[in-house]
This record gives C-alpha cells, sequence and structure tokens, in this order.
C-alpha cells in the first residue's frame, strides 16, 4: 500500500453499525489507526484537538445525514479554516441524487461515495483523493 | 384514495434491497410472490420501519403520498444478517446489532429514492425505527394498502413489506 498504515483516521456516523463497517473495511484495505465519532458536533473538537498536538488527523470519512451537525456542516466548518482547508474529507450518504453530488463537490469535499459500498469501492475513493 | 402507482412505486425498493444485500451482506435475495398484507402483526421478530413522504406528478397532476418500508427479520436471520455485515458472530439481540435493520432500511430507501426520483416522486425520507419482539403490531398509516413480499437468502427468510397511499 503506497499510503501508510498508520495515517490517523476519524469515521463520523451517528449509525454505530455503519461505523464498524467502515472500521472493518479500512481495517481490510490495511489502515490501522482509526477513531470514531458519532456526529459532525462531536467529530469537530476531535478534530481540532488534535491538530494542537503532533498526531493531527490525516483523513476524515463522514456520514451526510446526521442529527447534530451534518456532514456537509462539519465540512463548511472545516473549509472555513486555512488550517483544514485541505485536509482530505470523504463524505458517505445513503442518497444517490445527483444534486448532493453538486452541493458536496461545491464545499470542498475530496470525494464521495454513495450507500451501499464494498471495500474495493471504498479503497478505490481513497486512492484517488491521495493520488491526485 | 388511489393506489394504481403501487406496483410502479415498490419496484425500486426491491431493486434497492437486491443491491443492499449483495454489496453489504454478501448474499443474494430471491424475492417471493408479493400479497396484500392484511393485518398489523410482524411476520419477524425484529422490524425496522422507515417512513418516507411527498408528492408524485403524473399527468400534470400532483398528489401528496405517503409511504413505509418495513423490512421485518425471525431472530435467527437477523442476527446472521448481522454477522455477515459486521463481521462478527452473534447469538442473541443486543444493542450492538439493534440500528442493523433500520442501516439496511436506510440504503434501501436512499438508492430507491433515486429511482422514484426519475419517476415523477418527490420523498423525504423519516427516520428509521425498529421494533423488536415476537409478533409485535406495525402501525400503518390510515387507508394505506400493504403489500408483503417473502425472502429468501443464504441467512434465512426475511419480509419487505411497502405500505403506500396517496392523497385525493
Amino acid at each position: 500500500m503506497a499510503l501508510k498504515a498508520n495515517m490517523k483516521i476519524l469515521v463520523i456516523d451517528d449509525m454505530a453499525t455503519m461505523r464498524k463497517i467502515i472500521k472493518n473495511m479500512l481495517g481490510q484495505i490495511g489502515f490501522t489507526n482509526i477513531t470514531e465519532a458519532d456526529d459532525g458536533a462531536t467529530g469537530l473538537p476531535m478534530i481540532e484537538d488534535a491538530a494542537k498536538t503532533d498526531e493531527p488527523y490525516e483523513f476524515i470519512v463522514s456520514d451526510w445525514n446526521m442529527p447534530q451537525m451534518t456532514g456537509l456542516d462539519l465540512l463548511k466548518h472545516l473549509r472555513a479554516t486555512d488550517e483544514f482547508k485541505a485536509l482530505p474529507f470523504l463524505m458517505i450518504t445513503a442518497e444517490a441524487e445527483q444534486g448532493n453530488v453538486v452541493i458536496a463537490v461545491k464545499a470542498g469535499v475530496s470525494n464521495f461515495i454513495v450507500k451501499p459500498f464494498s471495500a474495493q469501492v471504498l479503497k478505490e475513493k481513497i486512492d484517488k483523493i491521495f493520488n491526485k | 384514495m388511489s393506489n394504481s402507482n403501487f406496483i410502479e412505486f415498490s419496484k425500486p425498493f426491491i431493486e434497492a434491497a437486491k443491491n443492499v444485500f449483495e454489496t453489504m451482506v454478501f448474499t443474494k435475495l430471491e424475492p417471493g410472490k408479493p400479497q396484500v398484507k392484511k393485518d398489523s402483526t410482524s411476520c419477524g421478530d425484529v422490524s425496522a420501519v422507515l417512513g418516507l413522504s411527498g408528492v408524485v406528478s403524473k399527468n400534470g397532476e400532483d398528489k401528496n403520498y405517503r409511504a413505509m418500508l418495513v423490512m421485518s427479520f425471525p431472530y435467527e436471520t437477523y442476527l446472521k444478517v448481522a454477522g455477515a455485515m459486521l463481521m462478527e458472530e452473534y447469538t442473541e439481540f443486543n444493542e450492538e446489532i439493534r440500528d442493523v435493520g433500520g442501516e439496511i432500511t436506510n440504503m434501501i430507501m436512499g438508492n430507491a429514492k433515486r429511482e422514484l426520483g426519475g419517476m415523477g416522486y418527490t420523498s423525504n425520507m423519516a427516520i428509521p425505527s425498529i421494533i423488536e419482539g415476537k409478533s409485535h403490531t406495525i402501525k400503518y398509516p390510515n387507508s394505506s394498502t400493504v403489500i408483503l413480499i417473502p425472502i429468501k437468502c443464504a441467512h434465512g427468510e426475511m419480509f419487505i413489506e411497502i405500505c403506500y397511499a396517496e392523497e385525493d
């Protein structure tokens, strides 16, 4: 794997099931340093706090629909700062409508994945993000 | 109340369910013959229920509709499906796997939504809920028709219910 296995990844989803599936898939791909958050509202301070240490998050995988802070709001929040302007951000959504892709791209998403997806598709999306 | 669009409406859900189970549960679904469900008792022990509402535009006429997707699993099937999705072995229903059914219906509805959009249906998804216990009651919207589709897969049997009603 070209990417380092210990890249620090934050998986954000309000459904525990989905967090576990994504973690399993990332593990299958070869990643080992994965933490979880259950909402954009809990994920944001984790990203901000980690940035003050010598181990900042290097990759965010976030669901779109979450009750408190959506993935889109989180993305917009991050992109509005210099610090997180280029933080790789993969958005996951259950809704396959074309309009969603446009909204996410405009907000600065690194890539986009529609549920259901396989570990292979996840790997391809990650490769695209980091091999640009 | 007209349910003439029911058959057209239900097809995307079956296709989406096949896609979700093949990709995330690693099993193929074999849908059986659809039948009209006459009572509100669940067919399985764990049911994931997801509401949908919107407007259907046909022949220059707009009508509001309400719909519901239910996936009902016997415990045995639910544990196996959850196990396949999460790569673990489960011997009893517990909190850890409670939202598995909700996530499945969420993905099915999300996928079906795109197809429905192309057919003239706008749709707003609700948040899935889980009902658990032997022979529980499912509350369908008033005056709606419920179609029950028995499904077989390598993990056992399960039931998809699609409920649809247009407002006059």
